[in-house]
Parts: structure tokens; sequence; C-alpha cells
């Protein structure tokens, strides 16, 4: 069943995109859009998009950048490490929590290292994994969408975001114990 | 509120770079002005074309743990080239090598030539046979670690940033396009016509046939499938059609709001990277955290879904909306 699931999902990711391609701009043509000049001119708009999004990115980056480089991560692990036994949290696992949100390529680099000190089949392992797909770059994400639309005042945004975050986290760490403890 | 973790960031960046490198300066890690006594097997003597001795520092992983007082895995080898002023060994450098241990990779990033230490050579006792010396040397002082690190790293960050929008322009461009041509074709309103029950519920202020909602739809399935290649196009297409219908530009509106609780949630039916990373690994089973993964993620999502509902209705948040 899990098995039949994975592949089903593996399949259509796989052609998701070119049926998508072929689903719309076949509807298009028998619509008798004009598909070639329609989709010029949607695209001239990605342009704008990404050149628009560049200084709340910039902003964004170097403020997550600078905090990474500081230390203030192992600092606050330290802080924070005799909470997590509360929650049946391996200490080693904390530093995923609060990088997650921050840094995608810094999750991923604190992910492979974990696992190769502790192995991917561990419970630390398992955990560090489950709680990566667990959640998104939240603060990448703010900065990008809101940045297309040029949105300053983000309102409850961040704090929504946040409260995910933990709760994606502290359910990871729940299921992982439940299944693999 | 975003204003205030972004000046946090910073400030507290700063400020513990700054209190690490006074405990750095209290605790001398890097042993600064001390001298570290070692063997030196020479492959290369000075000649007339050359004024430097090449070869090997040797050192004992006991005595550099004694040193350095933390503990290193193995015997040292590092290469050194010394150098010869005046006919005596006086300067000595050490590139960065597959022997080199790892406190000193981490004193290169911060010494005055990248990749590379310099220093002092102190006493020098050559053997008869001139193959071996008995050297000391002080290793140049490694100051303001992470001061440095946090400099380099609002740079370095900074061009990250512009390259990642610029690698964008591609993808968006082409996703933008066909999804125009799906719009004058009228088919994103087909999509959003069977997943009404649902959106109506999760983003009350938009028009059940509003072009956001198939924008939106089309983000989320491609989040799930693990495009996002795919899903970031048609995301910043849904936020360009929900601005739309913002009462008051520049301020997030609640559809926006719970619409990025539904993506930062990062709900993915198979989370492809966490797994080829176990696989790389050597994972007996890396699917194992499929599961797990959407459950994680699940609760992330609702959690957020519900946060945004909440939230919005706080008085202060409302007021914000007010034109």
């Amino acid at each position: 069943m899990g098995e039949l699931f994975r592949t089903f999902v593996n399949v259509l990711a796989v052609v998701a995109v070119p049926l998508m391609f072929l689903a719309f701009l076949g509807w298009g043509a028998v619509k008798k859009v004009k598909v070639y000049e329609v989709c010029v001119e949607g695209a001239k708009e990605g342009f704008n998009v990404a050149v628009r999004i560049i200084p709340y990115l910039v902003a964004m980056l170097v403020a997550i950048g600078i905090f990474r480089a500081s230390g203030a991560l192992e600092l606050l692990t330290t802080i924070l490490a005799p909470v997590t036994s509360l929650i049946n949290m391996p200490p080693e696992v904390l530093p995923m929590a609060f990088l997650r949100p921050l840094s995608g390529s810094g999750s991923l680099g604190f992910m492979t290292e974990l696992m190769k000190v502790h192995g991917p089949d561990s419970l630390i392992g398992i955990m560090v994994s489950t709680m990566y797909g667990s959640s998104e770059t939240t603060f990448y994400v703010l900065a990008v969408y809101f940045g297309t639309v040029s949105i300053k005042d983000t309102r409850h945004a961040v704090p929504t975001g946040l409260i995910a975050d933990i709760a994606g986290m502290l359910a990871a760490v729940w299921i992982v114990n439940l299944l693999f403890r | 509120m975003l204003n205030y973790i972004w000046l946090s960031l910073v400030i507290i960046g700063i400020l513990v770079a700054a209190g690490n490198d006074a405990w750095d300066e209290v605790t001398n890690p890097y042993r600064n002005g001390q001298e570290l006594l070692c063997r030196f097997e020479i492959t290369k003597s000075p000649s007339s074309l050359r004024d430097s001795w090449e070869g090997d520092l040797v050192i004992p992983a006991a005595e550099f743990s004694a040193f350095y007082g933390r503990p290193a895995a193995a015997d040292i080898k590092q290469p050194v080239t010394v150098i010869r002023v005046n006919g005596s060994p006086t300067t000595m450098q050490l590139p960065a090598g597959d022997g080199t241990p790892s406190l000193w990779k981490e004193m290169m990033k911060s010494s005055t030539v990248k990749d590379r230490l310099t220093g002092a050579v102190r006493q020098w006792t050559l053997s008869e046979d001139g193959s071996t010396a008995r050297i000391a040397i002080a290793i140049e002082s490694i100051r303001f670690v992470k001061m440095k690190a946090v400099t380099q790293a609002a740079l370095e960050y900074a061009t990250i940033a512009v390259n990642i929008a610029i690698g964008l322009i591609g993808i968006m461009a082409i996703w933008l396009g066909v999804m125009r041509v799906a719009e004058e074709a009228g088919m994103l309103r087909i999509l959003t016509r069977w997943l009404t029950p649902v959106t109506r519920r999760l983003f009350p202020d938009v028009p059940p046939d509003h072009p956001a909602v198939g924008a939106i739809i089309m983000n989320i399935a491609a989040n799930m499938l693990g495009l996002s290649n795919a899903a970031t196009p048609m995301g910043l297409k849904a936020m360009e059609e929900l601005n739309k219908l913002n009462p008051k530009a520049g301020t997030a509106s609640n559809a926006m709001v719970t619409f990025l609780a539904i993506n930062t949630g990062g709900l993915i039916l198979i989370p492809a990277t966490a797994i080829a990373v176990r696989a790389a690994a050597g994972s007996t089973n890396p699917g194992i955290i499929i599961g797990t993964s959407i459950v994680g993620a699940g609760a992330a999502t609702i959690a957020g879904v519900v946060a945004s509902k909440l939230l919005q209705r706080l008085p202060r948040y409302k007021k914000a909306l007010e034109v």
C-alpha cells in the first residue's frame, strides 16, 4: 500500500509538468487563443516579478546570514537544551527547529551532517529528516511572496508562520517518538 | 512583527558575535602568541634557486590536543613551507590540505591570507642528516573570528539573494506565460469549480471563480508533488491576483496570510530532498519518513490556517486593514 502510494506520487510528479503544458496550451488552442502571443505576453511579467523581489530577499537573507554566522544559533541551542528533554526531543536535533524556518540550504546541510554522525536510521536521523520534511523555509517564503506584491505591513503573517512551524516541529517529534522510540 | 524579527536577527547576531569574540580574547582558544613544538620532515631543502624548505609538520594527536586543549582525532601531517631570510629560517606557511586539522581549517577562514596560516619560526634545530628538524612555530594571531564571519556573511548573502531572484526569471517567465494561456482559455475556472466548497471556506473574501483561486490551487498541487520550480511562479501569480482584491495596497490581506500559512506548512506527499539525503547517507529504508513527514507538515498546515483565521480577528490586525 505504502509502496503503491509512493510509485503513484512519483509517476505523477514526473508527468505533471509536461501534462500541464499539454493541457493548458492544447485547451488554449481549442479555445482559439493565440497561444504563442499570449504566452509571451504573460512571460514578460516574469522579469518584473524577479526584479521586484530583490530588495525584500536581500534584506531578509542578509539578516539571516548575520544571525547564522554569529554563532547565536549555538547559544540558543545551549540555553534551550534542558527544555527539549521535557518533550523527548534529543538535544542534537534542536538546531533544526530554529534553522528550518530561516534557511533552506542551512537546514539541508545540518540534516546531512547529523545523519552522517548518528546514522540515517537512528532515532535522531529519522527525527531530523522528518522535521526537515515537516516545514518550509518560512522567512524566505514570506520575503519572496510579499515582495512580489510590495507588501510591507505583513500583519499576522509572521506569528501565523511561526505557530505553523512550532506545530510542525512538535508533531514531528511526537510522531517519531511514538513510532520509532 | 516582521520589523522586530528582522531587527532582532541583525542585532542579536552582531551582539552575539561581539560576545563570542570577547570570550575568545579571554580564553585564547587559538593560542595566539604561543609556541608549538613540532617535528618537521623535510622533503626539499633550499638551493640556489629556492629560498625555502618544504615538507610536513608531524604532530602526535596527544601533543596537539594538549596544546589546544581540545581532542584531536588523529596524528597530524600538515604540509608546510619554511622561508629563509638571510640564511636562517624565519617564517612559515601552512596551506589548507587534506591533512589539515579542523581547528586550523577554522582558523584559516579568518587568517590574513585565506586558506593559509602564516607564522614565525622561533626555534630551529636541524638533524645531522638534514632530513628532519625540531622547530617551534608561533602561528599568526587569530582574532575577531565571528565579527569577520558576520561581515562576510552579510556581503555573501546579499549576492546570494540577487542570484536567487535572477535565477527565478526563467521559470517565472515560462510558467506565467503558460498560466496566461490557461487563463484566457478559461481553464483555471474549470479547475476552481471542483474545489469551490473548500476554497470558499478558506478564502471567504475571494470570489470562488476569481483567477486567484485557480493559481492558489495549482500552487498547492505543485507543492504537494514537490515541484517547487513550478510552485513558486504559481504562488507569486496567486499573490498578484490576491493583491488585485486587496483593499489596502502595501498591507497583507486576510486571504494572503491564510494562503501563506498553507504554503509555509510545506505539505508535501513525498519529501524528496530528505529521502535523497537519507539514501545517500546509507539508510536501509529512506522512505520511512514519508508518513511521519505528512503528519508533521499536516499539523503545521492545520495550525497555520487556524492561527491565521483566529489572529485576523485581533483588533490590532483588523485596524491595520482599515483604509
